[in-house]
C-alpha cells in the first residue's frame, strides 16, 4: 500500500518521473505548498527569474535548444496572466512547454478571490490544452496527460492550474506506469504507403523542384535533421529554410539557397516562384512566406508534409498532403527511392541551377560598407566569423536584427537557433537565451537584440547574475525601433511617429549595475576584439554595438506582393510593389 | 453575387468534462466561423461522453478548417461531417406559447395538427405545443402560427445522424 501524500509532494515526484531537472518560476501566495516541497528535495532545480512572462520563454528557450519540456511554475492571478505571452509564443512556435500554475483554494474559486484569475479560461486559446484540477485522486493523471500531450503531435504548451487546498489534500501516487491518463489523445505519426508512392512520383517527374523546411523538420528531432540531410543530398535539389527552419538544414551548404519569404534571400524567392515542385517540409505557408497568396508560385505541384492536418490547405492549396512525423515521412520516402533504384542525374536539373547561380549572383545580401559607422550587417558577418567554430546558441529578439541574424549568421546545426516567430515577441531572446544557457552550461549562448526589444525583459540581467549565466546580449542599437521606422519611411512618407528611442539607458553602466560586463563599440574597427573580449569573458556581457541609425533590411517583399517583386536595396521604391490593399496587411 | 454558402451539420463526440463547450465556441468565435446552432449533450455515461452538433456554413475550404481544429481539440474524440454522408436525418424540436383564447383556439389546433405538433400545456390562460421536424418544418409552423399571437418559442438546435449501421466511434 503506497503511502498517502499531499498533492504538492506528488506534483515533485510527478516532475521527477517525468525526467524534470529544471523549473522556471516565480513564487507566491497560491502556490507556497508546491514551493516548500520544492525546498524538501534536491533533484530539481528551481530558477528564479524576474518576471513570470521570461519564466515561460526561459523555458521555451530549454525546451527548444534539448528537445525536452520547459516546465514554468508560477502562482496565481498575476503570476498566471503574466504568462500568456509566453504561453501564446510557444503555441505559434510549437514549443514544448508544461506551465504549473496555482489557484486560490477550490471553494473560493468563483467568488473574486484575491489574486485570482481564471486562467484556464484565459488560456484556453493559448494552449494546446489546460486542466483545473479540483481534485487531488486525479492530479497525477492531469500532470502525465500534460507531459505526454506538449510532447506528442505538434507540441505546445499545456497549463495545469492547481488550487491551493488541492495541494494540501493528500492521496496516493501509484506511478506513471499505473496512472491512467485523464484524456485520450493519440496523434498520426505514420504515413500512409499511397502518400509516399505519389510524393515519389512527383520527385521524380519535378525538373525544377526545391525544398522548403520549416520548424516542424527542426522539432521532429535531430533525426529527422539527419534524414532531411540524406534525402537533399541524394536528390541535389535546392533547399530554402524558413525562419523557424534555419538550422534544420546546414545553410552553409552548396544546396542551400538560405532563407526565404518577406526577407528572405533573392535566389530563395525566386525559386519558390519558379519551381514545377515544392516539397513543403513541416512548415505552414505563413503570410510571412507566401507574400500575396494568389501569386504564391504559380506553376508548382505543391507537396506539404506535416505532423497536423490542421496545417494542410489553410493559405494556399497543394496537391499532395503528407500527415506524420517528418522523420518517419522523409525516412520512408528513402527507402522507396532506394528501392526504385531512382537516380537523380545532375544534367536534368542543370537548367534550374543555372537559373539559380544566376539569381545568386545577384548577390543580395551585399550592402554598402562603411568604415566609419558600424553597418549592423558588418557587426553580424563579424560576430559569425568569429564565433562559428564554437558552435554558439543564438536567441534573438524581434525586429530588425532578428532579420538580419536569420540572413548573416550561419545556422549549421539544429536546434542552435532560438527565435520568436510566429508570435514576434519583443523580450523573448533575453529570457530564451537563460533557459538555452541552463540546458548548456558550457554553450556560447548570443542573444542578437535591438536596443528597444532588450528593455522588455531587462530586468532578467539580475536572474543571470544570481545563477552565473554567461549569456551574451550582442546589441545592434540604432536607437529606433528599426522595423518600425523601416515601415514608417517606406510606407508611411517617413512620418517616424513614436518610433525613435528617447531615454535610452547607458548599457554598459547598466550591465554593471547589474553585476555583468558592459562594451561597447562605435567604430567598425573596434568590432573584432571586442567581440573576441565578450567570448573571452566569463560571467554575462552586454555589448552595445552602436550602429548606423537609417539602415534598412533588404532584400523585403513588401505587404501584398509576390516573391518576384523584392525590394533589393535603397534605391528601389516601395511606392511602385505596394498596393493599397497591401497598405492593410502587416 | 456571391453563392450562397453551403449548410454542414457536425457531429462531434466529446468528453463530457467542464470547460469542453467553451473549446468548441472558442475555437469558432477565434478564428472567426460561423455558427448556425449548437446542441449539447451527455450520451455515454459510463464513458462521459457528450455528443454535439454543430450546423455551420462557409466554403468548403472553410470548413474543411473547422473540421481539423476541432479535431485537433483534445477532448474531441471523433468527428463526423453528416452533409457528407449518403444519407441522414437531422430534425429539432421547438416548444411555443400562445395565448388561450376561443377565438383562435380551433384555428390554432388545425394548424398544430397538420404540422403534427402535440399540446403539451392546455390550461386557462395558455396553449403550449411541442413539435419535433426539420428546420424547414419548424420554420413554416411559426409562420403559420405567427398571425395568432405567439407569446414565446424556444427551439433546440439541429440533432442529426446518418443512415445505415455505421455510426460515429467512440
Amino acid at each position: 500500500m503506497n503511502k498517502k501524500i499531499t498533492g504538492a509532494k506528488l506534483l515533485i515526484e510527478c516532475l521527477i518521473k517525468e525526467g524534470v531537472k529544471v523549473i522556471f518560476g516565480y513564487p507566491g501566495g497560491a502556490v507556497l505548498p508546491i514551493y516548500d516541497e520544492l525546498f524538501k528535495q534536491k533533484k530539481i532545480r528551481h530558477i528564479l527569474v524576474r518576471h513570470e512572462q521570461a519564466a515561460v520563454h526561459a523555458a521555451e528557450g530549454y525546451a527548444r535548444s534539448t528537445g525536452k519540456t520547459g516546465v514554468v511554475l508560477v502562482t496565481s492571478g498575476p503570476g498566471a496572466t503574466n504568462t500568456v505571452t509566453g504561453l501564446t509564443d510557444a503555441m505559434m512556435d510549437s514549443v514544448p512547454v508544461v506551465c504549473i500554475t496555482g489557484q486560490v483554494p477550490t471553494h473560493m474559486i468563483g467568488n473574486d478571490a484575491f489574486q485570482e484569475a481564471d486562467i484556464v479560461g484565459i488560456t484556453r486559446p493559448c494552449t494546446k490544452h489546460n486542466y483545473l484540477v479540483k481534485e487531488v485522486d486525479k492530479l497525477a493523471s492531469a500532470i502525465h496527460s500534460a507531459f505526454y500531450i506538449a510532447s506528442h503531435g505538434r507540441p505546445g504548451p499545456v497549463l495545469i492550474d492547481i488550487p491551493k487546498d488541492v495541494q494540501t489534500f493528500k492521496t496516493q501516487y501509484l506511478g506513471k506506469n499505473k496512472t491512467k491518463k485523464l484524456t485520450y489523445y493519440s496523434p498520426k505519426t505514420n504515413p500512409q504507403e499511397l502518400e509516399i508512392i505519389s510524393l515519389v512520383k512527383m520527385i521524380k517527374a519535378a525538373r525544377k523542384p526545391i525544398f522548403y523546411v520549416g520548424g516542424g523538420a527542426v522539432n521532429s528531432g535531430i533525426k529527422a535533421s539527419k534524414v532531411l540531410f540524406e534525402l537533399i543530398e541524394k536528390t541535389g535539389f535546392p533547399c530554402t529554410q524558413t525562419l523557424m527552419g534555419l538550422g534544420a538544414f546546414p545553410t552553409s551548404h552548396k544546396q542551400s539557397l538560405g532563407m526565404l519569404g518577406m526577407h528572405g534571400t533573392y535566389e530563395a524567392n525566386l525559386s519558390m516562384y519558379n519551381a514545377d515542385l515544392i516539397l513543403c517540409v513541416g512548415a505552414r505557408f505563413d503570410d510571412r512566406i507566401t507574400g500575396k497568396i494568389s501569386g504564391f508560385s504559380p506553376n508548382s505541384k505543391k507537396v506539404h508534409i506535416d505532423i497536423d492536418a490542421s496545417s494542410f490547405n489553410k493559405s494556399v492549396m497543394v496537391d499532395l498532403c503528407i500527415q506524420g512525423d517528418i522523420e518517419k515521412v522523409l525516412n520512408k520516402t528513402i527507402d522507396l527511392i532506394k528501392k526504385e533504384r531512382i537516380t537523380f542525374d545532375i544534367r536534368k536539373y542543370q537548367s534550374w541551377w543555372k537559373k539559380i547561380n544566376v539569381w545568386r549572383k545577384k548577390d543580395c545580401l551585399s550592402y554598402k560598407k562603411d568604415n566609419k559607422i558600424i553597418k549592423p550587417q558588418y557587426a553580424l558577418q563579424r560576430l559569425n566569423e568569429l564565433t562559428l567554430k564554437k558552435e554558439p546558441f543564438i536567441t534573438t529578439e524581434v525586429g530588425q536584427h532578428q532579420m538580419w541574424a536569420a540572413q548573416y549568421l550561419t545556422f549549421n546545426k539544429p536546434k542552435h537557433w532560438m527565435t520568436s516567430g510566429g508570435l514576434g515577441t519583443m523580450g523573448y531572446g533575453l529570457p530564451a537565451a537563460m533557459g538555452v544557457q541552463i540546458a548548456h552550461p558550457n554553450g556560447l549562448v548570443i542573444d542578437v537584440a535591438g536596443e528597444a526589444s532588450i528593455l522588455m525583459n531587462i530586468q532578467e540581467m539580475s536572474t543571470l547574475k544570481q545563477y552565473r549565466l554567461p549569456v551574451k546580449v550582442f546589441i545592434l542599437n540604432n536607437q529606433y525601433m528599426g522595423m518600425v521606422r523601416q515601415w514608417q519611411e517606406l510606407l508611411h512618407g517617413n512620418r517616424l511617429s513614436e518610433s525613435y528611442m528617447d531615454s535610452l539607458p547607458d548599457f554598459v553602466k547598466l550591465a554593471e549595475s547589474f553585476g555583468a560586463t558592459g562594451l561597447r563599440a562605435t567604430k567598425p574597427s573596434e568590432l573584432d576584439d571586442m567581440i573576441l573580449e565578450m567570448i573571452k569573458i566569463k560571467g554575462p556581457v552586454i555589448f552595445d554595438v552602436c550602429v548606423d541609425q537609417t539602415e534598412n533590411c533588404f532584400p523585403m517583399i513588401p505587404s501584398g506582393a509576390t516573391h518576384n517583386q523584392m525590394l533589393l536595396g535603397p534605391d528601389d521604391k516601395a511606392e511602385d510593389t505596394i498596393s493599397e490593399d497591401g497598405m492593410v496587411l502587416v | 453575387m456571391e453563392a450562397k454558402p453551403e449548410k454542414y451539420i457536425i457531429s462531434i463526440m466529446v468528453d463530457n468534462e467542464p470547460g469542453v463547450l467553451a473549446r468548441v465556441v472558442g475555437l469558432f468565435s477565434g478564428r472567426g466561423y460561423n455558427i448556425e446552432s449548437l446542441s449539447v449533450s451527455e450520451v455515454d455515461s459510463d464513458k462521459f461522453l457528450s455528443r454535439v452538433t454543430i450546423v455551420t456554413s462557409g466554403k468548403e475550404i472553410i470548413v474543411n478548417q473547422i473540421k481539423s481544429q476541432l479535431l485537433k481539440l483534445i477532448p474531441v474524440h471523433n468527428l463526423i461531417d453528416i452533409t457528407q454522408e449518403k444519407s441522414f436525418v437531422a430534425k429539432e424540436l421547438i416548444l411555443l406559447k400562445l395565448k388561450n383564447n376561443l377565438k383562435n383556439r380551433k384555428k390554432t389546433l388545425d394548424i398544430a395538427n397538420k404540422y403534427n405538433a402535440s399540446i403539451l400545456i392546455d390550461s386557462n390562460t395558455e396553449l403550449i405545443f411541442e413539435m419535433s421536424g426539420t428546420t424547414l418544418e419548424i420554420s413554416d409552423f411559426i409562420e403559420k402560427i405567427r398571425p395568432y399571437g405567439i407569446i414565446e418559442l424556444t427551439r433546440s438546435g439541429l440533432v442529426s445522424m446518418s443512415l445505415g449501421l455505421d455510426y460515429i466511434k467512440k
